[in-house]
């Protein structure tokens, strides 16, 4: 038994090392792009993904900010797709579930938004589908993936690639899990160290235009 | 309508070497970061108005685009082929030639906005390689390319120009700790003295082939204040600025002036380890680099140099970098065309 667990922790340790640290900055940056100009965040996946998704917009709304939720007045806007229940039952019975992310997105998209999409195989045809779309608006498009990435990982702009043999699952989600984490822990971090050292405001008096 | 907002940027090193004259021989480098002051465009189409307006310091409306005074929104019109209904009105943080790059900002997100209006959006190389091809090849301005890429692709980089005209963007990612300790090291002064860019650049331009060895030092040193900020040598970064600005002020002579020297000496004196002038020199901003202990007193010492030169609109500049680049920041117009 003992050896069993040892085994699994040892692979996911190796899994999680590989994780390319670049392409988390790169997400980070994106994200920290989104905010600058009001833009939201879109995440999504299939199954475990979609719980990840779920999981991490729970945190990332609120707890980043946690520390000081009354200072902090402007907040991330992260929303899962579909955002109801409801909305994926109407598009996966009515359009087909290649549709499920796909709709959604095209009713909610703007240029100032960025999304995330979550795939273990990378080659889901709705994940595919809805980044496609992103794309082509050039929204930016963070891409967590697993095995060989498939075509999330050619796609995305920021390619955050678990590199697995094909099939673990179980590797690919813990992993996700842990880098999503990070992202939101990084933020928290962050933005509770803008607030303890915030340079006095000094304010611009009499620069004029047009000189 | 369509809004587009564009930064304004610090350059830190390299600032000349993205010249073609320059890098057509040896890789030009630049390491900037754009910051929270902005330029702001508005584009209204007037389908009903069969004119051409543009609002800035000045309002102009016009039966046709050739008629501008502008000339920047005269030519790009022209050249995508707009000559009526439009409306384009730009709005910024900060006054221009401050040496922060405002005239590219506006370039670039006027390529961003126009190329919305017709329905196409640009990537931050495509809206940098456009604002580029306004300014440098459509109104023949003897400037480089870095101020269009800072400000199209937004956060700190390091810029590299290749002889064959492509530009590699190496974004440096910086964690938190490192950047607000960075940022809070920097101290920003508006001088009042304002100079054209083109002036100073093509003086530089004339002196490129005497001047090839040092232009190389400072494209190399590019690479050295990327170690530096990499690894949070902020004090090294300050001295490798000081030595910097002593090197460039032999690149032309219009680069420094005596009320500019004795402002900054006046930093340097109050315990700052480097700084330098922004822009093209000749007037427009001084950047220092120290710890912020001292901060209150360069702005004492530079203050009161700034006193004594009568420099009217001398004043600091407060700022925070910024990541994003030029961005549209709402569009009803081109609804979700793709």
């Amino acid at each position: 038994m003992r050896d069993y667990i040892d085994k699994h922790m040892r692979e996911l340790t190796v899994a999680l090392e590989h994780v390319p640290a670049d392409e988390i900055a790169k997400a980070i940056r994106t994200i920290q792009r989104t905010f600058e100009r009001d833009g939201r965040i879109y995440i999504f996946g299939n199954g475990g993904s979609l719980s990840l998704a779920t999981h991490w917009v729970s945190d990332f709304n609120k707890t980043v900010f946690s520390h000081n939720l009354k200072k902090h007045v402007k907040r991330f806007q992260a929303i899962r797709l579909p955002s109801t229940e409801e909305e994926y039952s109407a598009w996966a019975n009515d359009e087909g579930h290649d549709m499920v992310f796909l709709g959604p997105l095209q009713n909610y998209l703007q240029d100032t938004d960025c999304v995330i999409a979550i795939s273990s195989s990378g080659n889901s045809t709705n994940i595919v589908k809805a980044i496609s779309y992103a794309k082509k608006r050039h929204v930016p498009v963070i891409g967590l993936s697993g095995f060989d990435g498939g075509k999330l990982n050619k796609l995305a702009d920021v390619k955050i690639l678990v590199d697995t043999e094909k099939g673990r699952y179980d590797l690919v989600e813990s992993a996700h899990a842990a880098i999503l984490h990070l992202i939101t822990k990084y933020f928290q971090d962050s933005f509770e160290h803008a607030l303890q050292y915030a340079k006095k405001p000094r304010k611009i008096a009499s620069l004029t235009r047009g000189k | 309508m369509i809004l587009v907002r564009a930064p304004l940027r610090i350059s830190f090193v390299g600032g000349g070497t993205d010249i073609p004259a320059f890098y057509r021989t040896y890789p030009g480098r630049v390491v900037s970061t754009t910051i929270d002051k902005y330029v702001y465009l508005v584009i209204n189409p007037t389908p009903l108005i069969d004119k051409v307006s543009a609002r800035y310091s000045q309002s102009e409306t016009v039966t046709h685009p050739s008629k501008l005074q502008h000339t920047r929104i005269k030519a790009m019109l022209m050249d995508l082929g707009i000559t009526n209904n439009i409306e384009i009105g730009s709005f910024a943080s900060l006054p221009a030639k401050t040496g922060l790059g405002s005239s590219s900002s506006f370039s670039v997100a006027l390529a961003k906005g126009l190329h919305a209006h017709k329905g196409k959006r640009l990537s931050p190389r495509e809206a940098a390689e456009a604002a580029s091809r306004l300014e440098i090849e459509l109104l023949k301005e003897p400037i480089g390319k870095q101020d269009q890429y800072a400000a199209a692709h937004g956060g700190i980089n390091l810029f590299q120009f290749n002889a064959d005209g492509s530009v590699i963007v190496e974004p440096l990612l910086l964690d938190f700790k490192k950047r607000a300790e960075f940022e809070k090291s920097l101290i920003l002064f508006y001088t009042g003295l304002t100079r054209n860019a083109s002036d100073v650049l093509k003086d530089q331009k004339k002196q490129i082939g005497k001047k090839r060895e040092m232009y190389k030092t400072l494209s190399d040193s590019a690479l050295e204040f990327r170690d530096k900020l990499l690894a949070g040598d902020i004090k090294g970064l300050g001295e490798m600025l000081h030595e910097t600005w002593r090197h460039k002020k032999q690149l032309s002579t219009k680069v420094s002036n005596t009320t500019l020297n004795s402002l900054y000496d006046a930093g340097i004196k109050a315990g700052a380890w480097g700084g330098k002038v922004l822009g093209a020199g000749g007037g427009g901003c001084l950047l220092f680099v120290a710890s912020p202990k001292k901060h209150s007193d360069i702005r004492r010492r530079v203050r009161a140099a700034a006193r004594k030169a009568k420099l009217a609109d001398f004043q600091e500049i407060p700022f925070s970098f910024v990541d994003s680049g030029t961005d549209v920041l709402f569009n009803n117009d081109s609804h979700v065309r793709v």
